[in-house]
């Protein structure tokens, strides 16, 4: 189980241009949750996961991890339990090394990194296996530089990489936004298929307010550091995109847009 | 007769700077790291050579190994002032390289104290050229020297590159790789970057005094100056390498680094050839850089119009 409690976060204290995003913010996620998170720019959805993952530190309050406090662990080492994939396709692999290499690195996650071979060849055949699940034939391309593949398909090695060794939780930062339409949708079907299949519990950003409907256990709604909206079980399932476009709507003008 | 022995000169002065080069290869390319301690890694490896050789007595090529740790020790400490004290890039390579100035002195003081030499920053001794005076560079009789002289560089070259290349292929080597790739993999891996940037670092700057050591085993001696410039040579070096060689299918890195240290060498020995009072030697060094600097963007952006016009007609 994951829980921010009382969080408070304010960027750039002490000069003008300070704000305050989170004031005694909390949020718990069950285990087995998938939780789809929408808000507008600036709502606090990036930062939330920059938190949970250690990238930023939090002004007050605080994270944990089965009921352990994790404030001080760093964020290398939260990223043992846990697996992200970004909204920048180029984010989670390397792009001067081959898909093989990359998925040498990832299957070793965990493990110590010493002066054996970087590359097991018997572990070939599970690679291709895995990404052969992907549909896109890169099977047959272990020998490509991940830096020639298109943005899609660096964002689905990446899936696969952030997923391929077992993982408490899996972070999913607005991971299609940077996709066209199409492949957006494979890689969210790829998705869905993987976290149902490993089971895990994750977190995932979106501006697309239909995979956040169609998608996972739980819808969350941020505004202002604020939830204001949560929606799980029977009730999350009745959710309709026009429901959530309503509440965007009127946020907006409250806003005076 | 000249031109022949220039080159011969070139192609030795080449092979001793590729080690060189494979080390900055190693910070430069690989971690991105644009390291300036090279400058003063590389007459410490000199010296630390020269002292274990002529007061120690140790034989040249576990001197010339050893001095791999006073590189290692000093390219640590250049990593550390960046990753754990978060000083830049450029400035922790300045501050070492200006520590390193006085380590350096104080060191040859070490010998100057025996007699070996008057002053000290420089000294020669025909008792330092070890590695290339031994029975094996007379193998092919005293009159072909030079020709043994290269094949033992040569043999020391190669098995420097075959290591490198091993250890990037590692795990360890491929997590340094992914250090200069995309740091935040490693993160997302569970794994400190920045031991690994540091680990580079100070390997990088290992190769680089050892490539200091056989130096001063080439031209049996050591000049406190010797270091004075090498960040260009070796940049230099890395950057023809891998322009010029990397296109050709099969050539691996760290071969095209070391024919581009050997090109660079030959060139400047050749503006030896007309530069004979030597005073414009360091200005020569530095356009040829520029040029080939130049040449280098020239050539990528020449590549992608035409692929942009490519491109283009395809669209038609």
């Amino acid at each position: 189980m994951l829980e921010l409690r009382g969080i408070s976060k304010i960027y750039n204290p002490g000069t003008v241009t300070e704000l305050c995003l989170f004031d005694d913010f909390s949020f718990k996620v069950a285990d087995g949750e998938c939780v789809s998170v929408v808000g507008s720019n600036g709502s606090g959805k990036t930062s939330m996961l920059n938190i949970i993952c250690g990238s930023i530190p939090v002004s007050g309050g605080e994270v944990l991890i089965d009921g352990k406090n994790i404030n001080s662990l760093r964020e290398y080492k939260r990223y043992r339990m846990i697996g992200r994939v970004y909204q920048n396709p180029a984010a989670g692999t390397c792009p001067d090394m081959t898909i093989l290499e990359n998925m040498s690195l990832a299957d070793n996650k965990g493990k110590r990194y010493g002066l054996s071979f970087g590359v097991n060849n018997s572990r070939k055949n599970y690679y291709k296996e895995q990404l052969s699940s992907l549909g896109l034939g890169l099977e047959d391309k272990l020998d490509a530089k991940l830096g020639a593949l298109s943005g899609g398909q660096r964002q689905a090695v990446s899936l696969l990489m952030a997923t391929l060794t077992p993982i408490d939780f899996l972070i999913l930062d607005e991971h299609t936004a940077a996709l066209d339409p199409r492949t957006a949708e494979i890689i969210m079907e790829l998705t869905d298929k993987i976290v149902k299949e490993k089971k895990l519990t994750a977190i995932m950003v979106t501006h697309n307010l239909r995979y956040a409907v169609e998608y996972g256990t739980r819808l969350v709604m941020m505004d202002k550091g604020n939830i204001i909206l949560d929606k799980s079980g029977k009730e999350k399932q009745d959710v309709k995109v026009e429901d959530i476009l309503d509440i965007f709507n009127k946020i907006s003008i409250e806003c005076g847009n | 007769m000249l031109f022949f022995a220039t080159t011969i000169d070139g192609l030795q002065m080449g092979l001793c700077f590729a080690v060189l080069a494979l080390g900055v290869y190693i910070s430069y390319s690989i971690l991105d790291f644009p390291d300036l301690s090279v400058d003063g890694t590389f007459p410490l490896g000199g010296v630390v050579c020269t002292i274990l050789m002529l007061r120690l007595g140790i034989p040249a090529l576990p001197a010339i190994l050893l001095s791999f740790f006073a590189g290692l020790a000093a390219g640590a400490v250049t990593g550390v002032l960046h990753v754990k004290f978060g000083i830049s890039k450029l400035l922790s390579g300045i501050i070492v390289m200006t520590a390193l100035l006085s380590v350096t002195l104080a060191l040859t003081k070490l010998l100057t104290k025996t007699g070996l030499t008057t002053t000290i920053f420089s000294f020669r001794s025909e008792n330092l050229e070890g590695l290339f005076s031994g029975g094996a560079s007379r193998l092919l009789g005293d009159s072909n020297r030079d020709y043994m002289i290269l094949i033992i560089e040569l043999i020391f070259v190669i098995a420097v590159k075959l290591i490198i290349d091993l250890f990037l292929k590692t795990k360890l080597g491929y997590m340094v790789r992914a250090t200069g790739n995309n740091e935040m993999l490693v993160v997302s891996l569970g794994r400190d970057s920045g031991t690994y940037k540091i680990l580079g670092i100070a390997l990088a700057n290992g190769f680089v005094a050892m490539s200091g050591a056989l130096y001063s085993n080439l031209y049996s001696q050591y000049d406190n100056s010797s270091g004075s410039g090498k960040v260009v040579m070796a940049l230099a070096s890395v950057i023809i390498g891998i322009a010029v060689f990397s296109k050709i299918k099969f050539m691996g890195n760290t071969t095209a680094v070391i024919l581009g240290a050997v090109i660079y060498s030959l060139c400047l020995n050749y503006l030896v050839l007309v530069d004979t009072n030597g005073i414009y030697l360091k200005l020569l060094n530095a356009v040829l850089f520029a040029i080939i600097l130049i040449f280098n963007e020239k050539t990528s952006g020449f590549i992608t119009g035409r692929q942009k016009a490519r491109r283009g007609q395809a669209k038609c």
